[in-house]
């Protein structure tokens, strides 16, 4: 086993794994935050998107090893303490971004990782930048309504995504 | 998926101790391919991986009379870099075409070419640039050229305990161009047909000139007969007919799951007649010495 310390969501936390554990493993089943999910474990589909100091990663090829000494942030990490969703969150709600919602964490934390970089994104470059997220149910037009939307109202209220 | 012990070495010469301690630890880079292969039985049950994302020596992106890129540099770094953008915009090219945002920032150049894909998008471009490979291994150091790099699908003239350290990439002159397409199904698939162009012109005559396809071979491939009739000719319609027909004739694809091997010839002269299209100046011939 080994032991591993961390930033995760804006608290230090350790987690002992085994060696070969991926950070899907880790957030998952050590640390008990199932909001990201597995969708494929290859890395095709995005379901397990979470950031690791800012990048969008796929936690199914991360492994646990190399979260050690930095920030993570996960869909849990978005509303913290009873707080209202952010404003990601609230786009996808309120424009139909999410259907069965298997794919919105890994979805709305891309979308995070996209605005976070540019902040004012046309449609191909949504296209672009969430072409590693697969979605089954929305057929994406409703995700990128929700993205352009996201992207106003965090521009015109000078908030973080 | 079989357990693994995982070490993270600090220093290149800790790296190569490590594996020469374990010559059956697998190096890890970015992991893209490998964790995937690890999961699928493909790579087999290594006893541990040794990961190069601490490796400073593997880190950096150094200018100089050529540009060094480290082994452990992410494609995500890469894309952002200006002088890679200025200087290798088919690189750049290349590099937006690999999977996703996801998979680009923790994939490098080095594990895109060592996991030998004869598919491999960075490979194309690359080739074209000519761009060598700085080998280390416990023994000291080696420089491999590119087009001499892969012996087959998966395969490279690595030995076992070496590991690619930096790519290497001769400096063009300003009036180059290159280009780099592919056709694939979906956004988030391996290229159908890849190619790569490189041409500089001076006085309305071709005078350097590489081209390079891939998935259309056992290997990334450099398209020599294709180079040889292009070189000293001045750029014309006749021409760009000629390199479609050429580089059809030039390949060895495959039938598979993602195209037929007619498809894959035709598009290969397709591809490449585009590219060089985009990258020729319709200027009238100034009789180019041949």
């Amino acid at each position: 086993m080994i032991d591993l310390q961390f930033e995760l969501n804006g608290r230090g936390v350790t987690a002992r794994v085994k060696p070969h554990a991926r950070l899907l493993d880790m957030l998952r089943d050590v640390l008990g935050e199932t909001g990201t999910k597995e969708g494929c474990g290859e890395g095709e589909c995005g379901a397990c998107t979470v950031l690791v100091d800012g990048l969008a990663i796929n936690a199914c090829l991360f492994p646990a090893a190399e979260a050690e000494g930095t920030k993570v942030t996960t869909i849990e990490g978005l509303t913290q303490g009873g707080a209202p969703l952010s404003p990601v969150q609230d786009a996808y709600l309120q424009n139909g971004g999410a259907q069965c919602g298997f794919c919105s964490p890994g979805m709305v934390m891309a979308t995070v990782a996209l605005l976070g970089e540019t902040p004012d994104p046309s449609d191909t470059e949504i296209q672009e930048a969430l072409r590693g997220n697969l979605c089954r149910c929305t057929g994406y037009v409703q995700i990128v309504q929700s993205v352009r939307a996201a992207a106003e109202t965090i521009n015109k209220g000078g908030i973080n995504a | 998926m079989d357990t693994y012990q995982y070490h993270r070495p600090t220093s290149l010469a800790e790296a190569l101790e490590a594996r020469r301690q374990e010559p059956e630890a697998r190096w890890l880079a970015g992991g893209t391919d490998l964790m995937v292969q690890l999961r699928s039985g493909r790579a087999g049950t290594p006893p541990a991986l040794i990961s190069l994302r601490h490796v400073p020596e593997l880190k950096g992106i150094e200018d100089g009379e050529r540009l060094r890129i480290g082994a452990a540099v992410t494609l995500g770094k890469l894309a952002l870099n200006e002088t890679v953008g200025q200087r290798f915009p088919a690189l750049l090219e290349a590099i937006a075409a690999v999977g996703s945002r996801q998979i680009r920032n923790v994939a490098t150049l080095a594990g895109n070419l060592c996991n030998a894909s004869p598919g491999a998008d960075t490979a194309q471009a690359l080739l074209v640039y000519g761009a060598s490979l700085e080998v280390s291994g416990t023994d000291g150091q080696r420089e491999i050229a590119l087009e001499d790099f892969f012996t087959g699908p998966g395969a490279t003239k690595l030995q076992s305990g070496e590991l690619v350290s930096a790519i290497l990439l001769p400096n063009p002159p300003s009036h180059a161009r290159a280009t780099f397409r592919r056709k694939a199904r979906v956004a988030m698939d391996i290229a159908t047909v890849s190619v790569a162009a490189y041409v500089e012109i001076e006085n309305g005559c071709i005078t350097k000139v590489r081209a390079s396809a891939g998935s259309v071979a056992p290997t990334p491939l450099r398209l020599t007969a294709v180079e040889e009739l292009l070189m000293g000719q001045a750029p014309s319609q006749e021409l760009l007919q000629s390199i479609k027909t050429l580089a059809s004739e030039s390949v060895s694809p495959i039938t598979d799951i993602r195209a037929s091997e007619g498809y894959r010839r035709r598009l290969t002269g397709v591809l490449l007649q585009r590219s060089f299209e985009a990258l020729f100046d319709m200027q009238t011939a100034k009789g180019c010495a041949r």
